[in-house]
């Protein structure tokens, strides 16, 4: 009768350390080997023409591109002609914000430090040339402003202009930033900025979503 | 250290358990009186964190307040906001501009102290902590902006905002110096309220002029 209580006494307390040390080990190991690491990006999001996306800062659809004509207004002007794309943006931030510029192409480590809309279209393609543009401007009641005012749903053009004979892109792809409201890396006070991810010391933005919109053939294009 | 080194080696081994019967009231009571003057200070502690201030609010300018018709001197220039109409279009020398929501124009007053000043466009506080820039929808040279603003003259011109009928109630308006590149730190700016509840809000929403024009007579 005592022999068999004796002999299973000591077993239980020796299995509850032993299968903690083998899972500790076990979730060592998988540490140590690279397990526990966040997930590889799946990368971009691909978004078509009318989809909404969520950049922290903005909420914006990708309402269409395509070309639009201006005709002259004098006899020595000319006609122009604009890819134009076209976006719903609403401001979710508590202040006005600017419309902002898509970043330089020629200098890609600086395109992160852009707080407004537009500084979020990261990489325009197919590449217009650097004397076509681009303009950005938000379309209120017909007149332009650069403003986006705080939970208010505005109408933003981003233009190129084309030349003469120049043929519009049959597609335009935009590739998409996103903000976040944090403090800075020096200066400490909480502000918008673009969600980041270092390359070789480097910061890049970090593409959210890839928007290919088809470009609509405008009037007289 | 050193101090107590002898001591403690000059008592027995265990000390404590005679003493502990002996003087056991004196010493829970004093174990007690510990805990509760422990207990206040973190609470102390915990309760300075409070007046902490962030990042954000350190930097912040230094306001000074007042209400719609009062002269606020924030020491460097002093503003006096005269009055407020809301319009549904602005009318200037070449072109209309329109809204879907409302354009409130706010006429003030400012003079400085010693030195003449600009101001800047201001921005429209609401309740609900946005805020809201003057509309560049009207150029700048119509604004008060554009006026020197001189020692113990007083100069009086617009300011032009574009904002939803939902901003109105509570709103304040704050004018400040023009946004430097290096920036000045504690820099004055005045914060007035328009003094509208619901009611004057709705009221003042529902009734804009037609066409506000800013071209002089």
């Amino acid at each position: 009768m005592t022999e068999p209580s004796g002999d299973t006494r000591p077993r239980r307390p020796v299995a509850v350390p032993i299968v903690a040390l083998v899972a500790v080990t076990a979730v060592g190991i998988t540490a140590l080997l690279g397990g526990l690491n966040e997930a590889p990006d799946k990368g971009p999001d691909l978004l078509a023409q009318g989809a909404t996306l969520d950049q922290g800062r903005y909420s914006t659809r990708f309402v269409e591109s395509r070309v639009k004509v201006e005709k002259a207004e004098t006899q020595f002007d000319e006609d122009k002609r604009f890819v134009e794309l076209v976006f719903e943006v609403t401001n979710k931030g508590d202040e006005t914000s600017s419309v902002g510029l898509p970043p330089d192409p020629a200098k890609p480590e600086q395109a992160w430090l852009g707080e407004s809309f537009a500084d979020s279209l990261v990489a325009i393609s197919p590449k217009f040339p650097k004397e076509s543009g681009p303009f950005v401007y938000a379309v209120n009641k017909g007149d332009e402003t650069r403003q986006l005012h705080p939970g208010v749903t505005s109408q933003v053009l981003v233009r190129y202009r084309l030349g003469a004979t120049e043929r519009p892109p049959d597609k335009v792809t935009v590739d998409v930033a996103t903000f976040e409201y944090v403090p800075g890396f020096e200066d400490q006070r909480l502000r918008w900025q673009m969600i980041a991810e270092e390359k070789d010391d480097k910061f890049f933005p970090e593409v959210k979503a890839r928007v290919t919109m088809p470009v609509k053939a405008g009037e007289g294009a | 250290m050193t101090a107590t080194q002898p001591r403690s080696s000059a008592v027995p081994d265990r000390p404590g358990r005679p003493d502990r019967h002996a003087g056991h009231g004196r010493k829970r009571g004093s174990t007690l009186l510990n805990a509760c003057a422990g207990l206040l200070l973190a609470a102390a502690a915990v309760g300075l964190q409070t007046f902490h201030l962030s990042a954000n609010e350190a930097s912040a300018k230094v306001t000074y307040k007042g209400v719609k018709g009062e002269s606020v001197d924030a020491r460097r220039f002093t503003v006096r906001l005269d009055s407020f109409v809301a319009a549904k279009t602005i009318q200037n020398s070449d072109q209309t501009i329109a809204t879907d929501n409302l354009f409130l124009v706010v006429t003030a007053s400012a003079k400085s102290s010693l030195k003449p000043y600009h101001l800047g466009q201001p921005e429209l506080l609401t309740t609900d902590g946005k805020k809201f820039d003057a509309t560049d929808r009207v150029a700048s040279p119509l604004t008060l902006a554009n006026t020197w603003v001189q020692p113990d003259i007083w100069v009086s011109g617009r300011f032009f905002f574009e904002v939803p009928p939902s901003a109105l109630p509570g709103a304040r308006v704050v004018f400040g110096l023009p946004a430097e590149v290096v920036v000045e730190p504690f820099q004055p700016e005045v914060e007035v309220d328009l003094g509208l509840d619901e009611e004057a809000a709705r009221k003042l929403a529902a009734s804009p002029q037609a066409v506000y024009s800013t071209v002089k007579k």
